[in-house]
Protein backbone atom coordinates (compact mmCIF):
# COMPACT_ATOMS: atom_id res chain seq x y z
CA UNK A 1 0.00 0.00 0.00
CA UNK A 2 1.62 3.22 -1.16
CA UNK A 3 0.35 6.08 0.94
CA UNK A 4 2.06 8.59 -1.31
CA UNK A 5 -0.11 7.39 -4.19
CA UNK A 6 -3.12 9.05 -2.57
CA UNK A 7 -4.15 12.09 -4.56
CA UNK A 8 -3.38 15.55 -3.29
CA UNK A 9 -7.15 16.20 -3.25
CA UNK A 10 -7.57 13.54 -0.57
CA UNK A 11 -4.85 15.06 1.59
CA UNK A 12 -6.34 18.53 1.10
CA UNK A 13 -9.85 17.45 2.11
CA UNK A 14 -8.57 15.43 5.06
CA UNK A 15 -6.48 18.17 6.58
CA UNK A 16 -8.32 21.29 5.44
CA UNK A 17 -11.73 19.77 6.18
CA UNK A 18 -10.85 19.02 9.78
CA UNK A 19 -9.29 22.43 10.23
CA UNK A 20 -12.44 24.12 8.90
CA UNK A 21 -14.64 22.16 11.35
CA UNK A 22 -12.29 23.24 14.13
CA UNK A 23 -12.31 26.84 12.96
CA UNK A 24 -16.14 26.90 12.75
CA UNK A 25 -16.57 25.58 16.27
CA UNK A 26 -13.74 27.74 17.65
CA UNK A 27 -15.53 30.72 16.18
CA UNK A 28 -18.72 29.66 17.99
CA UNK A 29 -16.74 29.16 21.20
CA UNK A 30 -15.34 32.70 20.91
CA UNK A 31 -18.80 34.18 20.31
CA UNK A 32 -20.35 32.31 23.20
CA UNK A 33 -17.56 33.28 25.55
CA UNK A 34 -18.22 36.87 24.56
CA UNK A 35 -22.03 36.90 24.78
CA UNK A 36 -22.28 36.33 28.58
CA UNK A 37 -19.73 39.11 29.09
CA UNK A 38 -21.81 41.51 27.01
CA UNK A 39 -24.99 40.50 28.84
CA UNK A 40 -23.21 40.92 32.20
CA UNK A 41 -21.99 44.35 31.20
CA UNK A 42 -25.50 45.41 30.19
CA UNK A 43 -26.95 44.02 33.44
CA UNK A 44 -24.28 45.77 35.46
CA UNK A 45 -25.03 49.06 33.77
CA UNK A 46 -28.76 48.65 34.38
CA UNK A 47 -28.14 47.74 38.04
CA UNK A 48 -25.81 50.69 38.42
CA UNK A 49 -28.58 53.04 37.32
CA UNK A 50 -31.10 51.45 39.68
CA UNK A 51 -28.83 51.25 42.73
CA UNK A 52 -27.22 54.67 42.35
CA UNK A 53 -29.07 56.02 45.40
CA UNK A 54 -29.50 52.70 47.24
CA UNK A 55 -26.09 51.14 47.57
CA UNK A 56 -23.33 49.37 45.70
CA UNK A 57 -23.65 47.13 42.64
CA UNK A 58 -23.28 43.41 43.53
CA UNK A 59 -19.90 41.83 42.84
CA UNK A 60 -19.39 39.78 39.69
CA UNK A 61 -19.34 36.51 41.63
CA UNK A 62 -22.72 37.32 43.16
CA UNK A 63 -24.22 37.83 39.72
CA UNK A 64 -23.16 34.35 38.55
CA UNK A 65 -25.54 31.63 39.63
CA UNK A 66 -24.91 27.92 39.23
CA UNK A 67 -27.70 25.49 38.46
CA UNK A 68 -27.38 24.13 42.00
CA UNK A 69 -27.97 27.59 43.51
CA UNK A 70 -30.97 28.07 41.26
CA UNK A 71 -32.36 24.73 42.36
CA UNK A 72 -31.83 25.66 46.05
CA UNK A 73 -33.59 29.03 45.60
CA UNK A 74 -36.47 27.39 43.73
CA UNK A 75 -36.85 24.77 46.46
CA UNK A 76 -36.82 27.42 49.21
CA UNK A 77 -39.46 29.47 47.40
CA UNK A 78 -41.58 26.41 46.79
CA UNK A 79 -41.45 25.41 50.45
CA UNK A 80 -42.18 28.99 51.55
CA UNK A 81 -45.25 29.32 49.35
CA UNK A 82 -46.37 25.85 50.34
CA UNK A 83 -46.33 26.84 54.02
CA UNK A 84 -48.48 29.93 53.58
CA UNK A 85 -52.15 29.36 54.43
CA UNK A 86 -55.03 30.80 52.51
CA UNK A 87 -57.00 33.60 54.18
CA UNK A 88 -59.93 31.97 55.88
CA UNK A 89 -63.03 33.48 57.57
CA UNK A 90 -62.55 31.49 60.79
CA UNK A 91 -66.37 31.00 61.04
CA UNK A 92 -67.26 27.36 61.25
CA UNK A 93 -70.91 26.69 60.48
CA UNK A 94 -73.04 23.89 59.26
CA UNK A 95 -74.69 24.83 56.07
CA UNK A 96 -78.40 25.19 56.45
CA UNK A 97 -80.31 22.86 54.22
CA UNK A 98 -83.55 24.20 52.86
CA UNK A 99 -86.04 22.04 51.10
CA UNK A 100 -88.56 23.80 48.95
CA UNK A 101 -92.13 22.55 49.25
CA UNK A 102 -93.32 20.36 46.41
CA UNK A 103 -96.52 18.32 46.24
CA UNK A 104 -94.37 15.48 44.90
CA UNK A 105 -92.51 15.22 48.16
CA UNK A 106 -95.35 16.33 50.39
CA UNK A 107 -95.89 14.20 53.45
CA UNK A 108 -99.54 15.13 53.51
CA UNK A 109 -100.12 13.10 50.41
CA UNK A 110 -97.95 10.16 51.40
CA UNK A 111 -99.15 6.59 51.12
CA UNK A 112 -99.20 6.32 54.91
CA UNK A 113 -101.93 8.92 55.14
CA UNK A 114 -104.37 7.06 52.96
CA UNK A 115 -107.37 5.76 54.82
CA UNK A 116 -107.12 2.20 53.78
CA UNK A 117 -109.38 -0.21 55.65
CA UNK A 118 -107.24 -2.10 58.12
CA UNK B 1 -71.58 -43.37 13.52
CA UNK B 2 -69.93 -40.74 11.28
CA UNK B 3 -66.49 -41.50 12.76
CA UNK B 4 -66.92 -45.17 12.00
CA UNK B 5 -67.44 -44.67 8.26
CA UNK B 6 -64.93 -41.80 7.81
CA UNK B 7 -62.15 -43.80 6.16
CA UNK B 8 -64.34 -45.74 3.71
CA UNK B 9 -66.07 -42.48 2.82
CA UNK B 10 -62.74 -40.73 2.03
CA UNK B 11 -61.62 -43.71 -0.08
CA UNK B 12 -64.88 -43.54 -2.00
CA UNK B 13 -64.43 -39.79 -2.66
CA UNK B 14 -60.87 -40.31 -3.91
CA UNK B 15 -61.90 -43.18 -6.20
CA UNK B 16 -64.78 -41.10 -7.51
CA UNK B 17 -62.49 -38.18 -8.27
CA UNK B 18 -59.92 -40.47 -9.90
CA UNK B 19 -62.62 -42.02 -12.08
CA UNK B 20 -63.77 -38.54 -13.01
CA UNK B 21 -60.29 -37.47 -14.05
CA UNK B 22 -59.92 -40.72 -16.07
CA UNK B 23 -63.17 -40.05 -17.84
CA UNK B 24 -62.04 -36.52 -18.68
CA UNK B 25 -58.65 -37.78 -19.83
CA UNK B 26 -60.19 -40.44 -22.12
CA UNK B 27 -62.47 -37.78 -23.58
CA UNK B 28 -59.43 -35.49 -24.23
CA UNK B 29 -60.87 -32.61 -22.19
CA UNK B 30 -59.19 -33.42 -18.88
CA UNK B 31 -55.62 -33.09 -20.15
CA UNK B 32 -56.29 -29.47 -20.94
CA UNK B 33 -57.72 -28.72 -17.49
CA UNK B 34 -54.97 -30.70 -15.81
CA UNK B 35 -52.28 -28.84 -17.72
CA UNK B 36 -53.94 -25.51 -16.98
CA UNK B 37 -54.08 -26.38 -13.28
CA UNK B 38 -50.45 -27.41 -13.26
CA UNK B 39 -49.55 -24.26 -15.14
CA UNK B 40 -51.41 -22.20 -12.52
CA UNK B 41 -49.67 -23.98 -9.67
CA UNK B 42 -46.29 -23.49 -11.35
CA UNK B 43 -47.05 -19.82 -11.95
CA UNK B 44 -48.03 -19.39 -8.33
CA UNK B 45 -44.87 -21.23 -7.22
CA UNK B 46 -42.69 -18.94 -9.35
CA UNK B 47 -44.35 -15.97 -7.72
CA UNK B 48 -43.61 -17.13 -4.18
CA UNK B 49 -40.62 -16.07 -2.15
CA UNK B 50 -39.37 -19.67 -1.98
CA UNK B 51 -38.84 -19.90 -5.73
CA UNK B 52 -37.03 -16.54 -5.93
CA UNK B 53 -34.95 -16.93 -2.79
CA UNK B 54 -31.19 -16.65 -2.83
CA UNK B 55 -29.07 -17.65 0.15
CA UNK B 56 -28.05 -14.00 0.63
CA UNK B 57 -31.70 -13.15 1.33
CA UNK B 58 -31.60 -15.47 4.32
CA UNK B 59 -28.36 -13.90 5.56
CA UNK B 60 -30.00 -10.48 5.47
CA UNK B 61 -33.16 -11.79 7.14
CA UNK B 62 -30.91 -13.14 9.92
CA UNK B 63 -29.30 -9.67 10.20
CA UNK B 64 -32.75 -8.06 10.46
CA UNK B 65 -33.80 -10.51 13.16
CA UNK B 66 -30.53 -9.81 15.01
CA UNK B 67 -31.30 -6.07 14.97
CA UNK B 68 -34.76 -6.71 16.38
CA UNK B 69 -33.24 -9.00 19.03
CA UNK B 70 -30.66 -6.33 20.03
CA UNK B 71 -33.38 -3.71 20.32
CA UNK B 72 -35.76 -5.81 22.40
CA UNK B 73 -33.30 -7.81 24.52
CA UNK B 74 -30.62 -5.17 25.20
CA UNK B 75 -32.59 -1.97 24.54
CA UNK B 76 -29.95 -0.76 22.04
CA UNK B 77 -31.54 2.19 20.17
CA UNK B 78 -34.91 0.38 19.86
CA UNK B 79 -36.57 3.35 18.16
CA UNK B 80 -34.16 2.88 15.25
CA UNK B 81 -33.29 -0.79 15.29
CA UNK B 82 -36.89 -2.04 15.31
CA UNK B 83 -37.93 -0.07 12.16
CA UNK B 84 -34.60 -0.85 10.45
CA UNK B 85 -34.74 -4.52 11.45
CA UNK B 86 -38.28 -4.96 10.15
CA UNK B 87 -37.28 -2.93 7.06
CA UNK B 88 -34.48 -5.44 6.38
CA UNK B 89 -37.02 -8.27 6.56
CA UNK B 90 -39.37 -6.40 4.21
CA UNK B 91 -36.56 -5.62 1.78
CA UNK B 92 -35.31 -9.19 1.67
CA UNK B 93 -38.50 -11.10 0.99
CA UNK B 94 -37.76 -12.43 -2.50
CA UNK B 95 -40.22 -11.57 -5.28
CA UNK B 96 -40.29 -11.70 -9.08
CA UNK B 97 -39.21 -8.34 -10.52
CA UNK B 98 -41.45 -6.03 -12.54
CA UNK B 99 -44.56 -6.08 -10.37
CA UNK B 100 -44.11 -2.77 -8.57
CA UNK B 101 -43.36 -4.50 -5.28
CA UNK B 102 -39.76 -3.75 -4.39
CA UNK B 103 -38.24 -0.60 -3.00
CA UNK B 104 -36.21 0.01 -6.14
CA UNK B 105 -39.14 -0.54 -8.53
CA UNK B 106 -40.62 2.69 -9.77
CA UNK B 107 -44.24 3.18 -8.80
CA UNK B 108 -44.21 0.84 -5.81
CA UNK B 109 -45.41 2.06 -2.41
CA UNK B 110 -42.00 1.47 -0.87
CA UNK B 111 -40.40 3.42 -3.69
CA UNK B 112 -42.61 6.41 -2.92
CA UNK B 113 -41.64 6.25 0.75
CA UNK B 114 -37.97 5.87 -0.21
CA UNK B 115 -38.18 9.14 -2.13
CA UNK B 116 -37.73 10.99 1.17
CA UNK B 117 -34.44 9.18 1.73
CA UNK B 118 -33.20 9.47 -1.84
CA UNK B 119 -33.80 13.19 -1.99
CA UNK B 120 -32.54 13.84 1.54
CA UNK B 121 -35.93 15.04 2.83
CA UNK B 122 -36.16 12.98 6.03
CA UNK B 123 -32.79 13.89 7.63
CA UNK B 124 -33.50 17.64 7.92
CA UNK B 125 -36.94 16.86 9.41
CA UNK B 126 -35.25 14.61 11.97
CA UNK B 127 -32.86 17.47 12.72
CA UNK B 128 -35.84 19.77 13.29
CA UNK B 129 -37.11 17.37 15.95
CA UNK B 130 -33.63 16.97 17.49
CA UNK B 131 -33.33 20.77 17.70
CA UNK B 132 -36.72 21.01 19.41
CA UNK B 133 -35.78 18.43 22.04
CA UNK B 134 -32.16 19.46 22.70
CA UNK B 135 -31.19 21.66 25.61
CA UNK B 136 -28.00 23.48 24.65
CA UNK B 137 -27.61 25.14 28.07
CA UNK B 138 -24.71 22.90 29.18
CA UNK B 139 -22.88 23.92 26.00
CA UNK B 140 -23.68 27.61 26.43
CA UNK B 141 -22.52 27.55 30.06
CA UNK B 142 -19.13 26.10 29.13
CA UNK B 143 -18.51 26.88 25.45
CA UNK B 144 -14.95 25.61 25.40
CA UNK B 145 -16.29 22.05 25.59
CA UNK B 146 -17.53 22.64 22.05
CA UNK B 147 -13.98 22.06 20.82
CA UNK B 148 -14.29 18.41 21.87
CA UNK B 149 -17.11 18.06 19.36
CA UNK B 150 -14.72 19.28 16.68
CA UNK B 151 -11.88 17.03 17.88
CA UNK B 152 -14.02 13.90 17.58
CA UNK B 153 -14.72 14.71 13.93
CA UNK B 154 -11.21 13.42 13.23
CA UNK B 155 -13.01 10.09 12.73
CA UNK B 156 -14.73 11.48 9.63
CA UNK B 157 -11.57 12.75 7.99
CA UNK B 158 -9.49 9.71 8.94
CA UNK B 159 -12.14 7.48 7.36
CA UNK B 160 -12.16 9.63 4.25
CA UNK B 161 -8.44 9.03 3.98
CA UNK B 162 -8.85 5.30 4.70
CA UNK B 163 -11.63 4.87 2.14
CA UNK B 164 -9.47 6.56 -0.50
CA UNK B 165 -6.68 4.09 0.26
CA UNK B 166 -9.12 1.20 -0.17
CA UNK B 167 -9.89 2.42 -3.68
CA UNK B 168 -13.22 4.19 -3.29
CA UNK B 169 -13.85 7.22 -5.52
CA UNK B 170 -13.54 10.59 -3.71
CA UNK B 171 -17.33 11.13 -3.59
CA UNK B 172 -17.86 7.60 -2.26
CA UNK B 173 -15.08 8.10 0.32
CA UNK B 174 -16.76 11.30 1.50
CA UNK B 175 -20.09 9.52 1.94
CA UNK B 176 -18.48 6.60 3.79
CA UNK B 177 -16.42 8.94 5.98
CA UNK B 178 -19.48 10.51 7.55
CA UNK B 179 -20.13 7.25 9.47
CA UNK B 180 -17.38 8.57 11.79
CA UNK B 181 -19.72 11.41 12.72
CA UNK B 182 -21.97 8.84 14.43
CA UNK B 183 -24.96 10.71 13.14
CA UNK B 184 -27.49 8.65 11.17
CA UNK B 185 -29.49 11.47 9.52
CA UNK B 186 -26.29 13.28 8.47
CA UNK B 187 -24.90 10.02 7.03
CA UNK B 188 -28.09 9.47 5.01
CA UNK B 189 -28.20 13.09 3.88
CA UNK B 190 -24.60 13.07 2.66
CA UNK B 191 -24.71 9.65 1.02
CA UNK B 192 -27.95 10.57 -0.81
CA UNK B 193 -26.02 13.44 -2.38
CA UNK B 194 -22.58 11.88 -2.92
CA UNK B 195 -23.06 8.13 -3.35
CA UNK B 196 -26.73 7.05 -3.48
CA UNK B 197 -25.74 3.50 -4.49
CA UNK B 198 -23.92 3.05 -1.14
CA UNK B 199 -26.60 4.62 1.00
CA UNK B 200 -28.03 1.35 2.36
CA UNK B 201 -24.66 0.09 3.58
CA UNK B 202 -23.65 3.49 4.97
CA UNK B 203 -26.93 4.01 6.83
CA UNK B 204 -26.94 0.50 8.26
CA UNK B 205 -23.29 0.84 9.35
CA UNK B 206 -23.92 4.25 10.94
CA UNK B 207 -27.03 3.15 12.84
CA UNK B 208 -25.50 -0.18 13.91
CA UNK B 209 -22.43 1.47 15.38
CA UNK B 210 -24.58 4.15 17.01
CA UNK B 211 -26.57 1.38 18.67
CA UNK B 212 -23.33 -0.28 19.74
CA UNK B 213 -21.90 2.86 21.40
CA UNK B 214 -22.23 1.27 24.88
CA UNK B 215 -20.14 -1.66 23.66
CA UNK B 216 -17.53 0.16 21.52
CA UNK B 217 -16.67 3.18 23.65
CA UNK B 218 -15.96 1.94 27.23
CA UNK B 219 -12.86 -0.17 26.36
CA UNK B 220 -11.33 2.78 24.46
CA UNK B 221 -12.07 5.08 27.41
CA UNK B 222 -10.38 2.71 29.86
CA UNK B 223 -7.42 2.27 27.53
CA UNK B 224 -6.71 5.96 26.95
CA UNK B 225 -7.67 7.63 30.24
CA UNK B 226 -5.85 6.74 33.47
CA UNK B 227 -7.98 6.08 36.54
CA UNK B 228 -6.79 9.28 38.29
CA UNK B 229 -8.10 11.44 35.45
CA UNK B 230 -11.34 9.52 35.20
CA UNK B 231 -12.13 10.63 38.75
CA UNK B 232 -11.82 14.37 38.05
CA UNK B 233 -14.88 16.24 39.32
CA UNK B 234 -16.01 19.16 37.22
CA UNK B 235 -17.44 22.45 38.42
CA UNK B 236 -21.27 22.51 38.15
CA UNK B 237 -22.36 24.43 35.04
CA UNK B 238 -23.63 27.96 35.62
CA UNK B 239 -27.28 28.83 35.09
CA UNK B 240 -27.90 30.09 31.57
CA UNK B 241 -30.22 33.03 30.99
CA UNK B 242 -33.18 32.84 28.64
CA UNK B 243 -31.62 35.49 26.43
CA UNK B 244 -28.52 33.34 25.91
CA UNK B 245 -30.68 30.33 25.07
CA UNK B 246 -32.58 32.35 22.46
CA UNK B 247 -29.42 33.86 21.03
CA UNK B 248 -27.70 30.48 20.64
CA UNK B 249 -29.78 29.08 17.74
CA UNK B 250 -29.82 32.43 15.93
CA UNK B 251 -26.08 33.09 16.24
CA UNK B 252 -25.25 29.41 15.72
CA UNK B 253 -27.32 29.28 12.53
CA UNK B 254 -25.81 32.43 11.08
CA UNK B 255 -22.21 31.52 11.90
CA UNK B 256 -22.15 27.85 10.95
CA UNK B 257 -24.13 28.19 7.74
CA UNK B 258 -22.06 31.13 6.56
CA UNK B 259 -18.98 28.91 6.99
CA UNK B 260 -20.58 25.80 5.53
CA UNK B 261 -23.69 26.68 3.46
CA UNK B 262 -23.96 23.12 2.09
CA UNK B 263 -25.05 21.99 5.54
CA UNK B 264 -27.93 24.50 5.51
CA UNK B 265 -30.76 21.91 5.34
CA UNK B 266 -29.40 20.16 8.42
CA UNK B 267 -28.14 23.08 10.49
CA UNK B 268 -31.03 25.34 9.45
CA UNK B 269 -33.56 22.82 10.69
CA UNK B 270 -31.58 22.00 13.85
CA UNK B 271 -31.38 25.61 14.97
CA UNK B 272 -34.94 26.33 13.81
CA UNK B 273 -36.20 23.49 16.01
CA UNK B 274 -34.17 24.81 18.93
CA UNK B 275 -35.55 28.33 18.51
CA UNK B 276 -39.09 26.88 18.53
CA UNK B 277 -38.24 25.34 21.90
CA UNK B 278 -36.37 28.22 23.48
CA UNK B 279 -38.47 31.13 22.26
CA UNK B 280 -41.21 30.04 24.66
CA UNK B 281 -43.98 31.34 22.39
CA UNK B 282 -44.19 28.47 19.90
CA UNK B 283 -44.69 25.59 22.29
CA UNK B 284 -47.27 23.94 20.03
CA UNK B 285 -44.90 23.87 17.07
CA UNK B 286 -41.99 22.68 19.23
CA UNK B 287 -44.20 19.96 20.64
CA UNK B 288 -45.14 18.73 17.16
CA UNK B 289 -41.52 18.82 15.99
CA UNK B 290 -40.14 16.85 18.93
CA UNK B 291 -42.97 14.32 19.15
CA UNK B 292 -45.33 13.59 16.26
CA UNK B 293 -43.14 14.81 13.40
CA UNK B 294 -39.90 13.15 14.46
CA UNK B 295 -41.76 9.93 15.27
CA UNK B 296 -43.43 9.78 11.85
CA UNK B 297 -40.19 10.55 10.02
CA UNK B 298 -38.23 8.04 12.14
CA UNK B 299 -40.70 5.30 11.20
CA UNK B 300 -40.51 6.10 7.49
CA UNK B 301 -36.73 6.57 7.51
CA UNK B 302 -36.05 3.40 9.51
CA UNK B 303 -38.26 1.12 7.44
CA UNK B 304 -37.11 2.43 4.06
CA UNK B 305 -33.42 2.43 4.97
CA UNK B 306 -33.82 -1.13 6.23
CA UNK B 307 -35.69 -2.15 3.09
CA UNK B 308 -32.96 -0.64 0.92
CA UNK B 309 -30.65 -3.49 1.95
CA UNK B 310 -32.05 -5.82 -0.71
CA UNK B 311 -29.56 -8.70 -0.98
CA UNK B 312 -30.28 -9.40 -4.64
CA UNK B 313 -30.88 -6.54 -7.05
CA UNK B 314 -30.29 -7.33 -10.70
CA UNK B 315 -29.68 -4.21 -12.76
CA UNK B 316 -28.19 -3.47 -16.15
CA UNK B 317 -24.61 -2.24 -16.11
CA UNK B 318 -24.71 1.11 -17.93
CA UNK B 319 -21.21 0.52 -19.36
CA UNK B 320 -21.37 -3.09 -20.56
CA UNK B 321 -25.13 -3.66 -20.86
CA UNK B 322 -24.77 -6.87 -18.83
CA UNK B 323 -27.18 -7.78 -16.03
CA UNK B 324 -25.32 -7.58 -12.74
CA UNK B 325 -26.21 -8.02 -9.09
CA UNK B 326 -26.09 -4.69 -7.25
CA UNK B 327 -27.35 -6.20 -4.03
CA UNK B 328 -26.43 -5.17 -0.51
CA UNK B 329 -24.06 -8.04 0.28
CA UNK B 330 -21.04 -7.04 -1.73
CA UNK B 331 -17.33 -6.63 -0.94
CA UNK B 332 -17.91 -2.86 -0.91
CA UNK B 333 -20.49 -3.20 1.89
CA UNK B 334 -18.04 -5.27 3.93
CA UNK B 335 -15.35 -2.61 3.44
CA UNK B 336 -17.83 0.08 4.51
CA UNK B 337 -18.64 -1.85 7.70
CA UNK B 338 -14.93 -2.24 8.50
CA UNK B 339 -14.25 1.43 7.81
CA UNK B 340 -17.25 2.43 9.92
CA UNK B 341 -15.94 0.47 12.92
CA UNK B 342 -12.47 2.01 12.56
CA UNK B 343 -13.90 5.53 12.17
CA UNK B 344 -15.92 5.11 15.36
CA UNK B 345 -12.86 4.04 17.29
CA UNK B 346 -10.75 6.88 15.85
CA UNK B 347 -13.48 9.46 16.58
CA UNK B 348 -13.80 8.32 20.21
CA UNK B 349 -10.03 8.26 20.66
CA UNK B 350 -9.74 11.71 19.05
CA UNK B 351 -12.19 13.23 21.53
CA UNK B 352 -10.55 11.55 24.53
CA UNK B 353 -6.98 12.51 23.58
CA UNK B 354 -7.98 16.09 22.83
CA UNK B 355 -9.68 16.34 26.24
CA UNK B 356 -6.41 15.24 27.86
CA UNK B 357 -4.50 17.82 25.82
CA UNK B 358 -6.99 20.53 26.91
CA UNK B 359 -6.32 19.60 30.52
CA UNK B 360 -2.65 20.50 30.07
CA UNK B 361 -3.72 24.12 29.62
CA UNK B 362 -6.44 24.23 32.28
CA UNK B 363 -5.74 24.88 35.94
CA UNK B 364 -7.39 23.95 39.25
CA UNK B 365 -11.15 23.45 39.26
CA UNK B 366 -11.33 24.37 35.58
CA UNK B 367 -9.87 20.99 34.59
CA UNK B 368 -12.23 18.74 32.67
CA UNK B 369 -12.83 15.03 33.05
CA UNK B 370 -11.30 13.60 29.85
CA UNK B 371 -14.04 10.96 29.64
CA UNK B 372 -16.42 13.59 28.28
CA UNK B 373 -14.25 13.78 25.14
CA UNK B 374 -15.80 10.48 24.04
CA UNK B 375 -19.19 12.21 23.84
CA UNK B 376 -17.89 14.38 21.00
CA UNK B 377 -19.03 11.70 18.53
CA UNK B 378 -22.60 13.08 18.35
CA UNK B 379 -24.72 9.88 18.88
CA UNK B 380 -27.00 11.94 21.13
CA UNK B 381 -27.60 11.10 23.96
CA UNK B 382 -26.12 7.59 24.02
CA UNK B 383 -22.46 8.56 24.19
CA UNK B 384 -23.19 11.07 26.99
CA UNK B 385 -24.95 8.27 28.88
CA UNK B 386 -21.94 6.00 28.38
CA UNK B 387 -19.68 8.74 29.81
CA UNK B 388 -21.98 9.08 32.82
CA UNK B 389 -21.93 5.32 33.40
CA UNK B 390 -18.12 5.12 33.11
CA UNK B 391 -17.70 8.12 35.42
CA UNK B 392 -19.93 6.53 38.04
CA UNK B 393 -17.94 3.30 37.87
CA UNK B 394 -14.80 5.20 38.89
CA UNK B 395 -16.47 7.44 41.46
CA UNK B 396 -20.12 6.84 42.40
CA UNK B 397 -20.53 10.52 43.34
CA UNK B 398 -19.23 11.91 40.05
CA UNK B 399 -22.09 12.75 37.70
CA UNK B 400 -20.82 13.71 34.25
CA UNK B 401 -24.03 13.58 32.22
CA UNK B 402 -24.65 17.33 31.98
CA UNK B 403 -20.99 18.02 31.20
CA UNK B 404 -20.93 15.28 28.54
CA UNK B 405 -24.02 16.70 26.86
CA UNK B 406 -22.00 19.75 25.80
CA UNK B 407 -19.51 17.92 23.52
CA UNK B 408 -22.35 15.59 22.55
CA UNK B 409 -24.55 18.30 21.04
CA UNK B 410 -21.55 20.15 19.64
CA UNK B 411 -20.69 16.85 17.91
CA UNK B 412 -24.04 17.08 16.11
CA UNK B 413 -23.16 20.59 14.92
CA UNK B 414 -19.61 19.50 14.08
CA UNK B 415 -20.66 16.49 12.01
CA UNK B 416 -23.23 18.60 10.11
CA UNK B 417 -20.52 21.19 9.37
CA UNK B 418 -18.17 18.38 8.27
CA UNK B 419 -20.92 17.03 5.97
CA UNK B 420 -21.28 20.48 4.46
CA UNK B 421 -17.53 20.68 3.90
CA UNK B 422 -17.54 17.26 2.21
CA UNK B 423 -20.39 18.37 -0.04
CA UNK B 424 -18.59 21.60 -0.92
CA UNK B 425 -15.39 19.75 -1.82
CA UNK B 426 -16.87 16.74 -3.60
CA UNK B 427 -20.14 17.77 -5.29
Amino acid sequence: MNLLAISSETWTITILGWLIVFAALLFLVGIFLLIPKIIKLATKRALHKKTRHVGSVPAEDEMMLTGEMNAAISMALYLYFDEIHDDESNIITIKEVKRRYSPWSSKLYGMNNMNFPR
Amino acid sequence: MLQKYKLPFLLFVLLFMGAGFNAFASAGVGTDIFEKALEGVEKFWNFTGFANAHFTNFIMIAVGLFFIFLAIRYDYEPLLLIPIGIGILIGNIPFPPGNKIGLYEEGSVLNYLYFGVQQGIYPPLIFLGIGAMTDFSSLISNPKLMILGAAAQVGIFATFWGASILGFAPAESGAIAIIGGADGPTAIFLSSKLAPHLMGAIAIAAYSYMALVPVIQPPIMRLLIPMEERKIKMKPPRAVSKLEKILFPIVGLLLTTFISPSALPLLGMLFFGNLLKESGVTERLADTARNSLINIVTILLGVTVGASTQAVRIVMDPNTGEMINKGFLSPDSMKIFALGAISFVVATAGGLIFARIMNLFLKGDKKINPLIGAAGVSAVPDSARVVQAEGLKCDPTNHLLMHAMAPNVSGVIGSAVAAGIMLAFLM
